[in-house]
C-alpha cells in the first residue's frame, strides 16, 4: 500500500469516527428526547393489553395499531392524498377510449401458462396479508401492492387488451376503488353513527369502547382475534389500493397513438 | 364466465396456498381462507382449469408427487454436480450450442412443466419455443448432439414422460 492510499484510508476512518462522536454529543442537532422513546414504549405496551382495555387497540401488530387506530386520522388523510393523485391521473387521461378490441400477441405459451396459475397464487397471498394485518406484519396497503403484481404480469404477458376483455374495464375498477374508499370512510364513522342512533356517546375513528363511550368493534369471537376496526380498514384499503394501482397501470399501458387524438384536441 | 366445476380445483389450490402462506391453522385462518378461496376460485377457475375431471385423479397426483421428489432430489442434483465439475475443472470443458428439442405432449401445463424442468436444471435453458411445430430451442452447456431426437432423449425424455402422465 502506498503512502497516499494509507492517508486516504486513515482520513476516512477519522472522519467517520469524529462524525459519530459529534453526533452522540448532540453537535448535529438535538438527539430525540427521552419522552419520544416513551411514546414508543406506550405504543408497544398498549397495542394488545387486556389489562387496560380502554387504552389498548385490538390486534397484535403494533404498526397496524398505530396506522389505523392510534393515529388513524393521519392515515385517513394520507389515503386521501394517494387517491387524489389517482384521480389526477384519471383526469389527465379523460376522454381516452380504453378498448379491449384487437389482437394481442403477448409473450410465449410458457409465460402464459405460469401467469394463469399465478392468478390464483398472487391474489391468495395478498388476501392473507390483508386479513392478517392485525396479527402479523402486513396490512391493506402491502396486500394491495402484492395483488398489483398479477395485474403487471397480465398486462405484460397477455397484453392490456386481454385484461379488459376479462372484465377489468375502467368503469369496473373505478367502482371497486370507490367501494374501498367508502368502506374506509364508513368504518371511520360506524361507531359514531351507531352511537348517535342509540343515543350513546361515541367518537370518530373509535375502535374499542372508551370510558363513557361503550360501543366498539368486536375484538374477539370464540377465541378468534377479529382485530376490531383494524381488520375492516385493512380489508377496504386492500380493495382500494389494488383498484387504484390497477387503474394507473391500465392508463400507463396505453400507447401514444391511443392517447394522441385526445392530446391534440 | 363462472364455471363451477372448474372453480372447485382452483378453490382447493387457493385454500392450500392461503394456509401454507399464513403458516397457522387456527379457526380464524380456516374461516378467512375458505372465504378467500371461494372468491378467488370462482374468479379464476375458468382461466386456470380447462378439464376439471383430471384434477382429483389419484394416479395423476401420484405421478405429480413422484415426479416432484425425483426431479428435486435426483435430476437437479445430477445436473448441479455436472455443472460444478465443469466450473471447477481447469480445462473448462464447455461445448455450448442451441439445439432443437421436440416435445409431443398435448396440454399447455405439460409443455410448461417440461420447459421449466429443462430451464431449472443447470446446464440447459429453454431460450425459445415454436408452439406450432412443438419444438423448444434449448441452450445446452455441453451439446453432445445436434440431432433433435437424440437431444430430446438426453435432455427432456424423462421430464416429458412424467409431465404427460400428470397433465395429458
Amino acid at each position: 500500500m502506498r503512502a497516499s492510499e494509507l492517508f486516504v484510508l486513515v482520513s476516512i476512518i477519522v472522519f467517520i469516527f469524529s462524525l459519530a462522536y459529534i453526533t452522540s454529543l448532540g453537535g448535529l442537532g438535538q438527539l430525540p428526547p427521552v419522552n419520544v422513546r416513551l411514546l414508543a414504549q406506550r405504543y408497544l405496551e398498549l397495542t394488545w393489553n387486556p389489562l387496560k382495555p380502554f387504552m389498548s387497540s385490538s390486534g397484535y401488530e403494533s404498526v397496524t395499531a398505530i396506522v389505523w387506530d392510534f393515529r388513524g386520522l393521519d392515515t385517513f388523510f394520507e389515503t386521501a392524498v394517494f387517491y387524489g393523485a389517482i384521480i389526477a391521473a384519471i383526469a389527465i387521461y379523460r376522454g381516452v377510449k380504453i378498448s379491449g378490441k384487437g389482437r394481442t400477441t403477448g409473450m410465449s405459451p410458457i409465460a402464459r401458462t405460469i401467469t394463469r396459475l399465478s392468478t390464483i397464487l398472487i391474489p391468495t397471498v395478498a388476501a392473507s396479508i390483508a386479513l392478517h394485518g392485525h396479527l402479523t406484519p402486513g396490512g391493506g396497503f402491502q396486500a394491495g401492492s402484492v395483488a398489483t403484481v398479477i395485474v403487471v404480469l397480465i398486462i405484460m404477458v397477455f397484453g392490456r387488451k386481454a385484461l379488459i376483455r376479462k372484465g377489468m374495464t375502467k368503469a369496473r375498477i373505478l367502482l371497486f376503488r370507490s367501494l374501498g374508499l367508502l368502506g374506509i370512510g364508513f368504518t371511520a364513522v360506524a361507531i359514531l353513527l351507531a352511537g348517535t342512533a342509540l343515543g350513546l356517546n361515541a367518537y370518530v375513528f373509535q375502535n374499542q369502547p372508551k370510558p363513557f363511550a361503550p360501543l366498539g368493534f368486536p375484538k374477539l369471537y370464540d377465541g378468534m382475534i377479529l382485530g376490531g376496526s383494524l381488520l375492516l380498514f385493512n380489508l377496504f384499503e386492500f380493495i382500494a389500493v389494488t383498484a387504484g394501482f390497477t387503474l394507473v397501470l391500465l392508463l400507463l399501458s396505453l400507447g401514444e397513438e391511443e392517447v394522441r387524438g385526445v392530446v391534440e384536441k | 364466465m363462472v364455471n363451477l366445476k372448474s372453480a372447485i380445483p382452483a378453490m382447493v389450490l387457493s385454500f392450500i396456498i392461503y394456509i401454507v402462506y399464513t403458516g397457522s391453522i387456527g379457526p380464524y385462518d380456516i374461516l378467512t381462507g375458505a372465504i378467500v378461496a371461494v372468491i378467488i376460485g370462482l374468479l379464476t377457475g375458468a382461466i386456470v382449469v380447462k378439464d376439471p375431471g383430471k384434477t382429483f385423479d389419484p394416479r395423476r397426483l401420484y405421478w405429480l408427487i413422484k415426479y416432484t421428489i425425483w426431479y428435486f432430489l435426483v435430476a437437479e442434483v445430477k445436473a448441479h454436480v455436472d455443472v460444478i465439475k465443469r466450473a471447477l475443472s481447469p480445462r473448462m470443458p464447455l461445448n455450448p450450442a442451441i439445439v432443437r428439442v421436440p416435445y409431443y405432449v398435448e396440454t399447455d401445463y405439460a409443455m410448461t412443466t417440461i420447459a421449466n424442468s429443462i430451464t431449472n436444471t443447470p446446464g440447459t435453458v429453454v431460450v425459445d419455443i415454436d408452439y406450432d411445430r412443438k419444438v423448444f430451442y434449448v441452450h445446452w452447456i455441453d451439446a453432445k448432439t445436434s440431432d433433435p431426437g437424440e437431444a430430446r432423449k438426453m435432455i427432456s425424455l424423462e421430464f416429458e414422460e412424467h409431465a404427460g402422465k400428470i397433465f395429458d
